[in-house]
């Protein structure tokens, strides 16, 4: 009899146990927040009578040479306005999931870097962060598009140097065999083949890493839909159009394959990782690779004595050259604790003396009209020369996206592996990419 | 005294218990209950969508694909591991004077990190790795392989990679359960007139059959869940060749489907279930009490 009722007891005991458990724990999520929002009050009102604040800057810790956490940068701005930025290290590989969970569950930081494009895929730009149109500083702003999206400025970031991709090539190498810079297909391909008979691999293709597969289209898609659809992009987004629309996008993908085809590359294009590639160069193994300008700013410490340039993807006749959105924003959440006090922070960025130091420390190129741009090193000039300033830039098509493509490169990938040809890849993104975008909740999917 | 002898282990059970339920049932009916729901990272509520998140999963290629290799990988490593675990326990079970020293070597791939095996491998099973050269060095290069990049390969070469890592872990075991078999049922069937191959089809293999019950579960859930090995040495690639379920879930979280990829897991969880227990059961009855 007794033992009957042990069982269902023993059974609602754990449960009971279990729910007060969980209870306990939102209770004192409430009472976190309630106390973290009264402190906030007395923190805002106290600033103003001199009493310091706290503000909480959430970053990778791949990340930790930011330019605007530098220790002296931020104790400045604390002598100055007595708040105190807290620089909070998250775990590079889990900084998303990190970043949106904080969001969601409204424990934002006042401060987050991020890279525009990808704040617009994973972190819900629109719903989560602060629009900052009425900042003292964006009336300075050279070229506001950088930081914007929507139509409004919602990023903040002193240089305008946008990631710029092409084709990273050695210039000796250039030098030495006579050859010029390939300025279409046909004459890269000559140049590939004359590297080639010299005994050097004339193109290493990285493509164990698989999203650098998608440089080539990146570049080539945009600047093709640029001079020829320039709605393209929305429409593809509005599902007007599908990626199979552009019966061009199958041949710009097979010209990249056939230049592997050719014997023109590396031997094993799927073992051969990103991470290979400097030794390649430095080795002069290699003479071109297509890659973005971080690659030679990674090098120049590296090999200083290794002479590399970039020019554009020569997919076709008179290609401009990839500009991926400047990353290392900074944004503030809707939800930040310390709106004005992190509005501050930027101000304090933007202010034309601490915004000259931190250009001319890290070689920006400014996107303030009183901040001036130093001497730049000479890969970064040509590109600023010859490309940035003539606008023969064009953003990559990745900046577009809003559902994550890494499934683009697996297809890209599946090539190469012979699984897919150009057109079968082309249908399968288009098939992946509608769903993804029904899942979002996107409109006319 | 009967009463509060009773309480008192259900006291001892209770700590266990209560974990258990935190962290294991509870997620358990939470994870089903989002399966069918379209939770994402994007949206402000979440909605029931029945059966979508499974009509997904059964109408896109690459989860079916992903489905079929984890199964593959699960039948190959099932096999593979038992058949060297035994065949090594067996063997390191007789009087050899290296014996401890090789035993400790066949363990020993299994005490290293999937890391490890990983950075190791990876460069040996290139199209110019060590691999191949040794099958030129032997004059077998008509074998030679892209063996992680070849898409019709790629899942079995981690299979095999699997099984150098975990036969050893198999072998431990079947070395334990030889060793409870008592010495006289060999002596009585020498003296009748049996060989070694009839001792070990009549004595030793239905006297083994509760550690070939655990060895099997443990290798076929530990294939069906197959991630790490997967994730380390292609990440799913060549495109999605080698991409088996823990990896598209983890992709599913990525593009901030979370109902799909609970979905997907809740489908992992009903397919080790299904194949799993029937299995143990038939094993069960097989066995013989000595």
């Amino acid at each position: 009899m007794i033992n009957k009722w042990i069982k269902p007891s023993a059974l609602l005991l754990a449960s009971a146990l279990a729910i007060s458990l969980t209870a306990c724990g939102s209770n004192n999520a409430n009472n976190a927040v309630g106390s973290d929002h009264g402190a906030s009050e007395s923190a805002s009102s106290g600033s103003a009578k001199g009493e310091k604040v706290t503000i909480e800057l959430a970053i990778s810790k791949s990340s930790q040479d930011y330019a605007f956490i530098k220790e002296e940068l931020l104790k400045q701005f604390e002598d100055q306005t007595n708040i105190h930025v807290n620089v909070q290290m998250l775990p590079s590989e889990q900084v998303t999931t990190v970043l949106q969970t904080k969001l969601a569950v409204g424990e934002a930081p006042d401060l987050v870097p991020y890279n525009l494009a990808s704040a617009v895929n994973d972190l819900n730009l629109e719903r989560n962060f602060e629009i900052l149109d009425d900042q003292p500083w964006v009336s300075r702003l050279l070229n506001k598009d950088v930081l914007s999206a929507y139509g409004h400025v919602y990023g903040f970031q002193l240089s305008q140097d946008a990631g710029i991709q092409g084709v990273v090539y050695n210039k000796d190498i250039f030098k030495d065999l006579n050859i010029s810079i390939p300025k279409n297909y046909d004459e890269l391909v000559a140049a590939a083949e004359k590297i080639k008979a010299s005994g050097i691999t004339p193109i290493y293709m990285p493509f164990k890493d698989m999203w650098a597969t998608n440089i080539w289209m990146g570049s080539a898609f945009a600047d093709y839909v640029s001079k020829n659809d320039p709605t393209f992009w929305d429409d593809l987004n509005a599902n007007k159009k599908k990626w199979t629309d552009m019966p061009e996008f199958a041949n710009i993908i097979d010209k990249q394959y056939q230049l592997y085809k050719k014997g023109l590359t590396n031997s094993d294009v799927l073992s051969d990782s990103y991470d290979m590639a400097s030794g390649k160069f430095i080795n002069k193994e290699v003479a071109m690779m297509f890659m973005g300008d971080w690659f030679i700013n990674d090098l120049a410490s590296k090999a200083p004595d290794l002479h590399l340039g970039l020019f554009p993807i020569p997919y076709a006749e008179d290609a401009k050259m990839g500009a991926s959105p400047v990353g290392g924003q900074l944004f503030i959440p809707k939800k930040a604790k310390h709106m004005e006090e992190a509005k501050k922070f930027l101000e304090f960025l933007a202010s034309k003396d601490v915004a000259q130091k931190i250009v001319n420390a890290n070689k920006f190129v400014s996107n303030f009209n009183d901040v001036t741009t130093p001497e730049l090193p000479e890969y970064k000039k040509e590109i600023v020369d010859n490309y940035i300033t003539p606008k023969k830039t064009v953003v990559t098509s990745d900046a577009f996206m809003l559902v994550d493509i890494s499934e683009e490169y697996r297809y890209y990938q599946d090539i190469f592996a012979g699984g897919k040809t150009p057109q079968q890849a082309l249908e399968a993104w288009q098939k992946k990419f509608a769903q993804l975008m029904k899942d979002k909740g996107a409109a006319g999917f | 005294m009967r009463i509060s002898k009773n309480l008192y282990s259900y006291y001892l059970i209770m700590p266990a218990l209560l974990i258990y339920v935190l962290f294991f049932v509870l997620p358990t009916v939470v994870g089903l209950f989002y399966s069918f729901t379209d939770w994402r990272l994007d949206r402000e509520s979440v909605h029931f969508n029945g059966w979508y998140n499974f009509h997904t999963i059964f109408s896109d290629e690459t989860l079916l694909k992903a489905l079929r290799n984890t199964i593959v990988f699960a039948i190959v490593t099932v096999i593979g591991k038992n058949l060297f675990g035994l065949v090594l326990a067996v063997a390191l079970n007789m009087k050899l004077k290296t014996r401890n020293a090789l035993r400790a070597i066949f363990y020993s791939p299994s005490i290293l990190s999937i890391m490890v095996i990983g950075i190791v491998f990876t460069p040996m099973l290139r199209a110019d790795g060590a691999i191949n050269k040794l099958f030129e060095a032997v004059g077998l290069g008509s074998l030679t392989q892209a063996w992680l990049t070849n898409p019709a390969i790629v899942i079995f070469t981690i299979a095999v990679i699997s099984i150098w890592q975990s036969a050893g872990f198999q072998m431990a075991i079947y070395l334990a359960g030889l060793q409870s078999i008592s010495k006289e049922y060999y002596e009585a069937a020498t003296i009748d007139g049996a060989g070694s191959w009839k001792s070990f089809r009549h004595i030793t293999l239905p006297l083994l059959l509760p550690a070939i019950n655990i060895n099997v579960m443990l290798t076929l859930i530990g294939g069906l869940k197959v991630f790490s090995e997967v994730f380390v040495l292609t990440g799913g690639g060549p495109g999605n060749a080698s991409q088996v379920v823990g990896t598209i879930i983890l992709r599913s979280f990525g593009e901030g489907s979370w109902g799909l990829g609970t979905a997907m897991n809740t489908l992992l969880f009903i397919v080790v279930t299904i194949i799993s227990i029937p299995l143990l059961l038939y094993i069960r009855r097989k066995e013989v009490s000595e």
